[in-house]
């Protein structure tokens, strides 16, 4: 991993964290919880993309079961609240 | 020139990522929200898996790749149509 590659994988980092961002800015402000939820449903798949570049940049193959099993957890998360929301009284 | 094809892979995923934020903050509605989050998105996700996929060259990392992108592609329209779905109902008891 040298040169150009390099400066790629870091600028990549750089981009979900101005991402990672703009998304808290949207679960601060959003004026429905809906919005909050759409919201933290972007939150998981930025921290499972964070996942996987550092699995890139440590050059170990363990951490994609993580993001397998968060990809899982974020589904049936979105759909319990939604749920909630709609039956509540 | 594999770490290369990697990077850039890598590169192009992030930054759709972020595209599905900025629409995130910028658009009206919620339901054009979702129109920005739930496709970048999951576009995002697979060409990070596809980077990793050719980084490491294993069958065993391949086939939870694989798995990974069949669950994604499975569960975001599921999980938009049901955030939907409560807003609807929502405006519609107002």
């Amino acid at each position: 991993m040298e040169g150009l590659s390099e400066i790629l994988i870091y600028s990549s980092f750089l981009l979900l964290i101005i991402a990672l961002v703009l998304a808290f800015f949207r679960l601060a402000k959003g004026p429905s919880v809906h919005d909050r939820i759409a919201s933290l449903d972007l939150i998981a798949s930025i921290v499972m993309g964070f996942i996987l570049l550092y699995s890139v940049l440590i050059k170990n193959a363990l951490y994609i079961d993580i993001v397998l099993v968060m990809s899982l957890i974020s589904f049936v998360g979105t759909v319990a609240i939604s749920t909630y929301l709609k039956q509540k009284p | 020139m594999n770490i290369l094809l990697v990077s850039i892979l890598l590169f192009f995923g992030s930054v759709f990522i972020l595209i599905a934020s900025i629409g995130l903050v910028r658009f009206k509605d919620l339901y054009s929200r979702m129109h920005a989050t739930t496709k970048a998105t999951s576009f995002g996700i697979l060409l990070l898996l596809l980077g990793i996929s050719i980084y490491f060259n294993s069958w065993n990392v391949a086939i939870k790749v694989v798995l990974i992108i069949n669950l994604i592609y499975f569960t975001a329209p599921l999980a938009a149509h049901s955030i939907a779905k409560s807003y609807e109902d929502k405006k519609d008891k107002e």
